[in-house]
């Protein structure tokens, strides 16, 4: 059987993926638009991509390669503004956001293009119940071994990654009580959660080939990972983030991702294991339930504070290689979210002012285009 | 004394038949079975039982008791405008003007298509006028009730309803401008002639501005409950529909605005954005079987042609006018196709607009009802048929239920 051959890829690049919301200006309600807008988006050169998702009411951007904070925001503060004048000329809203507040799963279409096709006849309903937006971030690494040493090291960060992205308190019409409802909807699928702790792209390959041969995936794709390898970018991609309000933000908890893993890959801080996880999924939990509030145990270390002080800790420690990377004023974003709160909690103020879900996604579109 | 006293005499018993509640049964069975076996709009089969039971052919329904629901008609009417209205975003037009010139551009080579043929036809050339200005319109209550049956979304659903709520405009105030035109060349007044119009659109206006205002007053005080929205919205409709026939208002301008406005003035989302639901859907088949039992098909012996190349040449101008600022306007020339196919429907607004027409000026009547009656009878089929098409083939309808 064909071996994953894992490209090299230049050390701490990295590139952001964000799916969008498309909403109508009636009554704020998801809408079909996806088609419309990739014909015309189709016509006009900007850099990055713009791309169709599973549903017709979703669409994602995505950057070319970066190394730098600055040309990445650049680049993601042009594509949003080709995508939001061609939606004012279709009347289409667009909104951040990891689930549309009230919509209804049933009344979502599937795009008409046969990948998609395949998967939701695979998954049902789930298929279109994943109408969630999220935002992956890809970090290049040197080769295989690299990179699974970053999957375990990075997945101590994801319930920081998750509680700093949370954007999706309503779901459904109600409020969750969760800071990010969005991860419920991904857990549904049989491969998600973590990748086996395995440690060289060798292994990976192995487990990679008895998978596939007991016939339960068929490809990479058929995994649903918080973290999974990207062989053939040769990058990591960090999927635990819903998409924020604002691409300023997108690419700040990208920048924040980056830094993470220069430090982790120079400094080999913590020992990974398979012990490392006993507090995952915990953790996990916490951070989508209950945002920077969540609390965080550390196993190893014996430890337990919350996780606004775990990312307080972590910015401490990045300082140098924040330096390094140009990466100051990313971080400078991250401490103010810890400061001001996650965008879960602006979304809850705003509706508590204004009592109206269909209100609250109008703000939203309004914050995605002013940028604050 | 008969002993079965008790048992009912059905001797005469036709007279008290309650035909508006048979109707709407009939209605109903006759829409799911056009749609589940012909896969057809619903809207068919309404209108289809409302023709047969009609005067014209069954004669189970006599125009007494079609006149006694023209209240019921005028209100379901202006649920459909209003609705429309509140559906439309103004603020769309100014973000792409050149949607607003698609509007005004099919609208006026409709116009003059429908006026060149009818000439042609050798019709005097007032009738001609009268009937392309009442042509220019597309059925609001034909799209707004199929986008919501096939719960339609997209670029053809949206521009269709903007479209068809804005050359519901331009029709109701061409025929006004025509009507004063006409009272010019018989009463010699030139301000009646001036000023009809300009009460026409501006005391519309208004009337819709201050209905919107009052809602919305009334809402700050109910909160977002929906029911309670619901009710009141309804109660305020029928009265907008009273208040614009009382004031000798356009009934569409003033129901079209009121939604309008409330969308423009409602700023903090008070109004949940509904829709009529149950209340407002048997409103809709009574609409559909009483309009479609109105029309006298004998009008076709003597209109057929004149009705036919009339819808030709709309069919033409509307089409024309959406092509030719299709690439300006964003709308890929596939859909830009489709839509200028679903501009066809034509019906209630265009007999109002005729009867509104015939009143004022009898000598314009038959010859008038003639074409006009002929191209809505020819439409009632073919106008669903082919919007429904439209929306399907542009992919922009819910996926069927399994």
């Amino acid at each position: 059987m064909e071996r994953l051959a894992f490209s090299r890829s230049a050390p701490l690049t990295m590139g952001v993926e964000l799916e969008l919301q498309l909403v109508n200006s009636r009554d704020c309600d998801l809408t079909r638009a996806a088609s419309d807008l990739l014909t015309l988006t189709g016509k006009q050169s900007h850099p990055g991509e713009i791309k169709p998702e599973i549903t017709e009411s979703m669409i994602e951007i995505s950057t070319g390669i970066h190394t730098r904070h600055g040309p990445l925001l650049a680049e993601l503060q042009t594509i949003r503004d080709v995508l939001l004048q061609t939606a004012a000329r279709l009347n289409v809203g667009i909104a951040g956001g990891g689930a549309h507040p009230f919509q209804h799963w049933s009344e979502r279409r599937i795009m008409d293009a046969p990948r998609m096709r395949q998967v939701s006849q695979l998954y049902g309903y789930l298929a279109k119940q994943f109408t969630v937006f999220g935002q992956h971030v890809h970090i290049g690494c040197a080769d295989g071994d690299d990179a699974l040493y970053l999957l375990h090291a990075m997945s101590r960060y994801m319930p920081h990654l998750i509680a700093l992205s949370a954007a999706s308190p309503y779901y459904q019409g109600v409020d969750t009580a969760f800071d990010s409802s969005r991860l419920n909807a991904v857990f549904a699928f049989p491969l998600s959660g973590r990748a086996p702790f395995v440690q060289t792209w060798d292994a990976f390959n192995d487990f990679f080939a008895r998978m596939r041969g007991a016939g339960i995936i068929e490809s990479m794709k058929d995994f649903y990972w918080d973290i999974r390898p990207k062989p053939e970018f040769g990058t990591i991609e960090v999927r635990v983030c819903d998409t924020p309000l604002t691409v300023e933000r997108a690419a700040a908890l990208a920048a924040y991702a980056q830094t993470l893993a220069r430090w982790l890959l120079i400094e080999r801080p913590h020992r990974i294991s398979e012990d490392a996880y006993l507090a995952y999924t915990y953790n996990r939990f916490q951070a989508c339930r209950f945002g920077l509030e969540g609390e965080f145990i550390d196993a190893e270390a014996g430890s337990r504070r919350s996780l606004a002080e775990e990312v307080n800790a972590s910015l401490a420690v990045l300082a140098v290689h924040a330096r390094e990377l140009e990466s100051e004023g990313a971080l400078r974003e991250i401490a103010a979210i810890v400061q001001g709160g996650n965008d879960a909690r602006w979304m809850r103020e705003q509706y508590a002012g204004s009592g109206s879900l269909p209100d609250l996604v109008w703000r939203q579109v309004e914050r995605l285009r002013a940028g604050k | 004394m008969n002993e079965l006293f008790f048992l009912p005499d059905l001797r005469g018993i036709g007279a008290t038949l309650p035909w508006t509640a048979l109707m709407l049964l009939a209605a109903v069975l006759a829409g799911e079975a056009v749609q589940r076996w012909l896969r057809l709009p619903r809207l068919l089969g309404w209108s289809a039982v409302g023709a047969l039971l009609g005067p014209h052919v069954l004669g189970l329904l006599d125009r007494g008791a079609l006149d006694a629901m023209l209240p019921l008609l005028d209100l379901a009417l202006g649920v459909v405008l209003f609705e429309l209205g509140q559906r439309v975003d103004p603020g769309w037009l100014r973000r792409n003007p050149w949607l607003l010139g698609t509007s005004v551009l099919e609208s006026a080579l409709a116009f003059a298509a429908m006026c060149a043929v009818l000439l042609a036809l050798g019709a005097p050339p007032l009738v001609a006028a009268a009937a392309a200005a009442i042509g220019i319109s597309t059925a609001p209550a034909v799209t707004l009730t199929l986008v919501r049956d096939l719960r339609a979304q997209g670029q053809v659903t949206e521009r269709l309803l903007m479209l068809s709520a804005l050359n519901t405009v331009y029709a109701v105030v061409a025929v006004g401008v025509l009507l004063s035109w006409l009272a010019r060349e018989h009463a010699h007044d030139w301000q009646a002639a001036v000023l009809h119009p300009l009460y026409l659109i501006f005391g519309s206006l208004a009337a819709a501005t201050a209905f919107a205002a009052a809602t919305l007053g009334l809402l700050r005080l109910l909160g977002r409950r929906h029911d309670a929205q619901f009710f009141c919205i309804l109660a305020l409709v029928a009265a907008a529909v009273w208040a614009a026939d009382a004031l000798k208002l356009s009934m569409a301008l003033t129901l079209l605005g009121y939604g309008v406005a409330i969308r423009i003035l409602d700023r903090e989302r008070l109004f949940v954005a509904l829709s009529f639901g149950r209340v407002g859907g048997i409103l809709l088949i009574l609409l559909f079987a009483v309009t479609a039992a109105r029309i006298d098909l004998g009008v076709l012996a003597t209109g057929a042609v004149a009705g036919g190349v009339l819808v030709a040449a709309r069919v033409a101008g509307k089409a024309l006018g959406v092509f030719a600022l299709a690439p300006a306007s964003g709308l890929p020339l596939r859909k830009a196709s489709l839509l200028a196919l679903a501009l066809t429907p034509m019906s209630a607004v265009a007999l109002v607009l005729l009867h509104d027409t015939t009143r004022l000026y009898p000598q314009l009547g038959p010859s008038l009802a003639a074409i006009v009656i002929s191209a809505v009878a020819i439409l009632e089929l073919l106008g669903p048929l082919l919007a429904q098409f439209a929306l399907v083939r542009a992919g922009e309808t819910a996926e069927p239920e399994a």
